[in-house]
């Protein structure tokens, strides 16, 4: 505990990520026969997402990511979860992350019962494990009516509860929370915060997209502020979110 | 959250994929799996109305020829065409959790297999029913001959699936003709047809040989049944060499060409 400053969960070094996308898109075998004897390639479009990303989460320390839409909040979450390989950089987690978003990583023709095992079978559970969570996850997403019911008849509040509740449920070292708690009624994000709260004490670290700057405020202790793919701004929630604030007045 | 080897991990997603999938296919129909074990039967039926007085005259068991031919062949075409659109459609999981893609298709793969397995209740109801009615002794040792048979039958699938699916994300056309490449693979696949038929110089028996599934077929009748049309006997290990060198040559070529596509995955699904 001496050295307290290579003591870091995550650390971010000089991420880049670009995207290529097809300028034209080539999606029919015809399509493509056609254009090829015109001559006509698919031209990449590059696109830079993320350029530079510097940062680094202690372990049980909550990181705050704001940013206008677009920004490359997203982009930037589903790097640390592994879904994408950054273009250049380097990503250090010294632990177990899982990423929390909207309609979060199910099968819509599956029901919920299926999800639940299919997600902790991804995140390294077994059936057996799982097994003894099931109806904690249940009681929390208060779905108990709805076990056997196929998700693609959910509300998207009830299929985003039951996420979040597999997502507490397992206790990993880094949450990555994508907007998640904007949706549910009243009562549930209370309850959300409530038990984010709780894992906070028991040192499971976050971080949050959020557009709700007093959330932000209030659950972590730093933030990343990033516009038009560069870091604007990194430090204590406050100073960051004032300035953001600030930011966005004067740009009306 | 547990520390699992990557093995154990993939075992238990690939094992909750089956499950899910086996279970959505018959989710709302009143006989359920029960149509895996009928629906071969009800096949084998119309087959052997359409075809027994042209291929079959001379072959008392002709109901078990068609049978055997069905569902082989239907264990693959369910398998690849599964496996096909596998990856694109798990595109809500791809695109949100950390997921190793070649899972999909191999648990679409694995899925048909399980079909075939309640298929091959099937036929071993009508073989009961022959040995009872016209006292042939049709079960015997050959049968291990199967589950030497079943993982070069596998991997052979696993190569064409890989292939498939990984084509399948960046272009969708492969679904309309690879139906019809399946149509013609069932006519060069001797499923109905008998090849006593045909001249053995003849340019349809040499195009008979290049397709690996006469040989899958073979040596799965062969095992099965211990009525060989070719050359006769127990199934040959020399056969079973040459299935598993197809069946690895399929998997290296679908792996190779999966890998090679793979990293653009998420920008198309």
């Amino acid at each position: 505990m001496e050295n307290k400053d290579t003591d870091y969960l995550l650390k971010v070094e000089n991420v880049n990520m670009v995207f290529k996308t097809p300028a034209l898109k080539f999606d029919t075998l015809k399509e493509r026969v056609v254009n090829f004897f015109k001559g006509k390639r698919a031209p990449a479009n590059k696109f830079q997402v993320l350029e530079n990303i510097n940062f680094e989460i202690k372990r049980g320390e909550s990181l705050g990511v704001i940013g206008h839409n677009g920004a490359g909040k997203s982009t930037l979450l589903k790097i640390v979860a592994g879904i994408y390989k950054p273009t250049s950089g380097k990503i250090d987690l010294k632990g177990s992350v899982v990423l929390l978003n909207l309609g979060a990583g199910f099968d819509m023709e599956a029901t919920a019962e299926e999800n639940v095992y299919l997600n902790g079978a991804i995140l390294g559970f077994s059936r057996k494990q799982m097994k003894e969570r099931f109806n904690s996850i249940i009681e929390f997403a208060e779905l108990q009516d709805f076990v056997k019911m196929p998700l693609k008849n959910f509300s998207s509040g009830m299929v985003s509860r039951l996420g979040f509740a597999i997502a507490i449920d397992i206790n990993p070292d880094l949450l990555l929370v994508d907007e998640v708690l904007s949706v549910g009624d009243t009562n549930f994000q209370k309850k959300c915060i409530e038990k984010i709260n709780a894992l906070k004490k028991n040192g499971v670290s976050f971080m949050f997209v959020s557009h709700n700057i007093a959330q932000v405020k209030n659950l972590c202790e730093k933030t990343l502020w990033i516009e038009n793919s560069k870091i604007m701004g990194y430090g204590a929630s406050n100073e960051i979110c004032n300035e953001y604030a600030e930011y966005c007045k004067n740009k009306k | 959250m547990p520390t699992i080897s990557k093995w154990s991990k993939n075992r238990n997603i690939v094992h909750e994929l089956i499950r899910k999938n086996v279970k959505t296919q018959y989710r709302n129909s009143f006989l359920g799996v029960f149509w895996s074990v009928l629906n071969p039967l009800l096949n084998m039926l119309v087959m052997w109305l359409v075809f027994s007085q042209f291929f079959g005259q001379n072959d008392p068991l002709y109901p078990i020829y068609l049978l055997t031919g069905n569902i082989l062949f239907q264990f693959l075409r369910s398998s690849t065409i599964s496996s096909m659109t596998s990856i694109v459609n798990s595109r809500g999981l791809i695109t949100k959790v950390k997921i190793d893609h070649y899972l999909f298709p191999l648990s679409s793969t694995l899925s048909a297999l399980v079909n075939f397995a309640f298929s091959f209740i099937s036929l071993l109801i009508i073989m009961l029913i022959m040995q009872i009615s016209g006292g042939y002794s049709l079960f015997g040792y050959q049968m291990l001959g199967l589950i030497l048979l079943l993982p070069a039958f596998l991997l052979f699938q696993y190569g064409i699936s890989l292939f498939l699916s990984a084509l399948y994300v960046f272009c969708r056309d492969i679904k309309h003709l690879y139906t019809v490449f399946l149509t013609l693979w069932t006519y060069i696949t001797p499923v109905f047809y008998k090849l006593n038929r045909l001249d053995a110089n003849s340019i349809a028996y040499k195009i008979l040989k290049l397709n690996p599934m006469y040989y899958f077929l073979t040596y799965f009748r062969d095992s099965v049944y211990n009525m060989s049309y070719l050359g006769g006997g127990m199934a040959s290990w020399k056969m079973l060499g040459l299935l598993y060198l197809l069946g690895i040559a399929s998997l290296l070529i679908g792996y190779l060409f999966y890998k090679l596509l793979k990293k653009n995955f998420i920008n198309y699904v």
